[in-house]
């Protein structure tokens, strides 16, 4: 187990250099010179020429890309050309946040998705089922920005229950965690209940009602736990993605978070930033995969890893 | 089963008791549509910085609402009768919030960095026009020009020219753009990037105790998530509202909406250099079919204002100038006579989100050309994008016709006609970007800008902007009004035409 732990860590490695090799790429094809931009629309020659200097654009890109690569090596991102902060600074402290809002999210989801897809699973075709898979249905589909300015309407400007936006407090996360959350909660009701009614078909579910077992015993413990693999994999991905940076959730709840940063990068030709912020995304993607091949091991003690 | 659903509604019943809280009633909440870049003025390059610094700095000069000139930490001052040097009379007993003294030797500290090796990105303001600056003594400083400059106090009432303290910046350097220290009414506090920026009263504030105790200016970059804060009570002023939420704020009897004509001209320029856009009759053309009214009335419902001119009414420097008329017809006649009596083809690119509704005006600016037989693609690109097509040299821009937009931020109209219609000034060294060239108008810039009297510089500006009225290198389409909403308990707030919004000692809110 310790032997896999750490080949796939060393597969790290590959991984984030072919990120620094594509992220530098893309952002050297994409129109736009920083300079100009920070610059604006009245820029000031001399002073555009003196950033390109400071930053160092106007050296050739091999330089360029090499210089950034033996500067990650021992962890200087660069500084941002927009808000002159170390790199490093900035991903910290909107990686933090990122957390804190992913986790919130993943625990609502995977609440409200465990519970109603057992509860569908358990009573097929009831009116609960129908119920939850057509809200399933309205959670994966609702575009998160309107879910969100909804929420936002009806629980800030109506009901005056949550602020509409902002950060600082566990009250600010509240709605953009069940905005982002909603649809992940839906694809995880939908996997449970599909796992579920496949694994309650079993036999051994069969021998644990005739062994006399009471009905929650059969379900949460005997049937729950083998249907988990597939859901568990749903997780990993939501929660990796949530890790990932929630653009459209930050931006309509006005949260500081890594999506932002990055996209908002983007649009400004911050390439340290930008490249920073994928480093430390797919750093994260990985990890969260290899938690959840962990886990997998967890709730199936069939799965080794040698 | 039925107990593992009954913790669900208790979780969000606890989540609801987090939501209850006000903010302290002396703290004021600004949502604003973008983070600042810098907090060192002479850096900073954005609109919502020039809000922040013009609350943590003061300038010698300052503009009043009506950006008249007025005394800001120079109590009086006056130009040698040859116009190259200025001598200011400073206030006295002003210190900066880290005790520092303002005095001529701070004056002179601040206006030397603008000069020396740091090169902020705004020197411009000051390399081109300032010699030296001399200490006459400690409360009065005297500025040596190269040469007479007939708008040189609106340099000194720009954003950028709000005086930092010396000791600050000999300490921190670079670092002052996280870090500011100004002499002004609010004190830096912190900065959360990306989410928050917060400001305090600086109780020994010369002007008096300020008003307000607190200020946390907000980024919310989501327009329709302004507007909620705002209704909601999360916030007590927002800026940029969106035209599409301002009739609903209208109706909401606790906010007040303040809607205040900027400098900003948002026009179409075209390639002069250009076959056929060399030809002015073809230019006319253009400018001719261009129902101006209708988008003002139709688009922005009234909130922005048709324009003759590029340099917008509340200019210093304007000059009112007869509105261009609609005529589709007479514009098919000025093609013809050029020599394209079935009409022209041409590339029309525009920004997207960059201005108020800037793409809608570029799609409706397409459909009225259409009636004169001008057939026009319509192209975007996001902003960066952007900015470079419309940088590239002449001999390598691909562009034909451009809408951008253009305001002063000195508030005074040689900065417009200068960077943008000047030969010197050709992209990418300047920022002409339709390539004008013309002696004549030239001549008249270079002779206003240098004008030690008022009168002269006034008789050039008006020779200069009748030029361009009668040769549109650009079509000036509408001047922008800037939008804000706050609670009316909010009073005495500052919304500059110079697209800044902002408090001063005397805002306050009431109870």
């Amino acid at each position: 187990m310790i032997r896999y732990i750490l080949k796939r860590l060393a597969m790290l490695v590959p991984v984030l250099f072919g990120v620094t090799l594509v992220s530098f790429s893309l952002l050297q094809i994409v129109p736009g010179d920083p300079a100009v931009l920070l610059a604006g629309e009245d820029a000031n020659p001399d002073f555009i020429e003196a950033v390109r200097k400071e930053y160092g654009f106007d050296q050739p890109l091999h330089v360029q890309y090499l210089r950034f690569v033996a500067r990650a090596v021992q962890g200087d991102f660069g500084i941002s050309i927009r808000n002159r902060q170390p790199v490093i600074h900035l991903l910290l402290q909107r990686f933090s946040f990122t957390v804190q809002l992913s986790f919130l999210s993943i625990l609502i989801a995977a609440a409200i998705g465990l519970i109603a897809g057992v509860i569908s699973a358990t009573r097929q075709y009831s009116i609960f089922d129908h119920a939850s898979m057509v809200g399933a249905l309205f959670g994966i589909s609702l575009p998160i920005f309107w879910l969100g300015l909804l929420l936002m309407l009806v629980f800030s400007v109506h009901l005056r229950w949550f602020p509409a936006g902002g950060s600082g407090e566990l009250r600010h996360l509240v709605l953009p965690a069940i905005a982002l959350g909603a649809a992940s909660a839906a694809v995880i009701a939908r996997m449970t209940r599909a796992s579920m009614l496949e694994v309650i078909r079993q036999d051994y579910i069969r021998t644990a009602r005739a062994n006399g077992l009471r009905e929650t015993v059969v379900i949460y413990k005997h049937a729950l736990k083998n249907a988990m693999i597939p859901v568990i994999t749903v997780f990993g991905l939501e929660f990796g993605y949530m890790l990932g940076g929630a653009v459209l959730t930050e931006t309509v709840f006005s949260l500081p978070g890594v999506g932002r940063l990055m996209v908002e990068g983007i649009f400004q030709r911050d390439y340290a930033v930008v490249q920073g912020a994928m480093l430390l995304v797919a750093t994260t993607f990985v990890l969260v995969n290899l938690l959840t091949d962990i886990a997998y091991a967890l709730f199936d003690p069939k799965i080794r890893y040698e | 089963m039925k107990r593992s659903l009954l913790w669900l509604p208790l979780l969000l019943a606890a989540l609801v008791a987090f939501g209850a809280g006000e903010a302290s009633a002396q703290t004021v909440i600004y949502a604003a549509g973008a983070d600042p870049d810098s907090l060192d003025p002479p850096n900073a390059e954005s609109n919502p910085s020039e809000a922040v610094n013009r609350m943590i700095y003061e300038n010698l000069v300052k503009f009043d609402s009506k950006l008249n000139l007025v005394p800001g930490l120079a109590e009086r001052w006056e130009q040698a009768p040859d116009g190259l040097s200025w001598t200011f009379h400073l206030r006295k007993g002003v210190n900066f919030h880290d005790g520092t003294p303002f005095n001529a030797e701070a004056v002179k500290y601040f206006v030397e960095r603008m000069l020396g090796p740091e090169k902020p990105s705004r020197a411009a303001l000051y390399t081109p026009f300032v010699e030296s600056v001399t200490v006459v003594d400690p409360y009065t400083v005297r500025m040596n020009l190269k040469t007479p400059f007939a708008f040189f106090l609106n340099n000194l009432a720009h954003s950028a020219s709000g005086i930092g303290s010396p000791a600050a910046h000999k300490a921190l350097g670079k670092d002052i753009a996280r870090k500011p220290v100004g002499t002004g009414p609010f004190k830096f506090v912190e900065w959360v990037h990306g989410d928050h920026l917060t400001l305090a009263r600086n109780e020994a504030y010369w002007g008096g105790k300020p008003k307000l105790e607190k200020i946390v200016v907000k980024t919310v970059k989501e327009d329709a998530a302004r507007v909620m804060m705002l209704q909601s009570g999360d916030a007590h002023l927002a800026v940029r509202l969106p035209a599409e939420d301002i009739l609903r704020l209208e109706k909401d009897p606790r906010i007040q909406l303040d809607s205040t004509e900027t400098l900003r001209v948002l026009y179409v320029g075209f390639n002069c250099q250009k076959k056929p856009f060399s030809d002015v009759r073809v230019r006319q053309a253009f400018n001719l079919a261009t129902d101006r009214e209708s988008i003002v009335r139709n688009l922005y419902r009234g909130r922005a204002l048709a324009a003759s001119n590029i340099v917008a009414p509340r200019t210093t420097g304007y000059v009112p100038l007869p509105a261009h008329p609609y005529d589709p017809e007479k514009a098919k006649k000025l093609l013809a006579e050029a020599g394209y009596p079935n009409g022209l083809k041409a590339r029309f690119i525009s920004p997207m989100g960059r201005y108020p509704k800037d793409y809608e005006m570029a799609q409706a600016l397409q459909q009225q050309w259409k009636q004169a037989g001008i057939e026009v693609s319509l192209g975007t690109m996001e902003w960066a994008a952007y900015l470079a097509a419309t940088r590239k040299p002449v001999d390598q821009t691909e562009v034909e016709i451009f809408l951008l937009g253009w305001a002063p931020s000195s508030a005074e109209a040689r900065w417009i006609l200068y960077p943008l219609y000047h030969t010197e000034q050709w992209v990418p060294k300047g920022n002409n970007r339709t390539f004008y060239s013309n002696k004549e108008f030239d001549d008249y810039v270079d002779k206003l800008t240098k004008a030690a009297v008022q009168a002269e510089r006034d008789r050039y500006l008006k020779l200069a902007q009748e030029i361009l009225h009668r040769e549109v290198p650009q079509i000036p389409i509408l001047v922008t009004k800037e939008t804000i909403g706050y609670t009316k308990k909010l009073k005495g707030v500052i919304n500059s035409p110079l697209e800044l919004t902002y408090f001063d000692h005397n805002t306050q809110l009431e109870k």
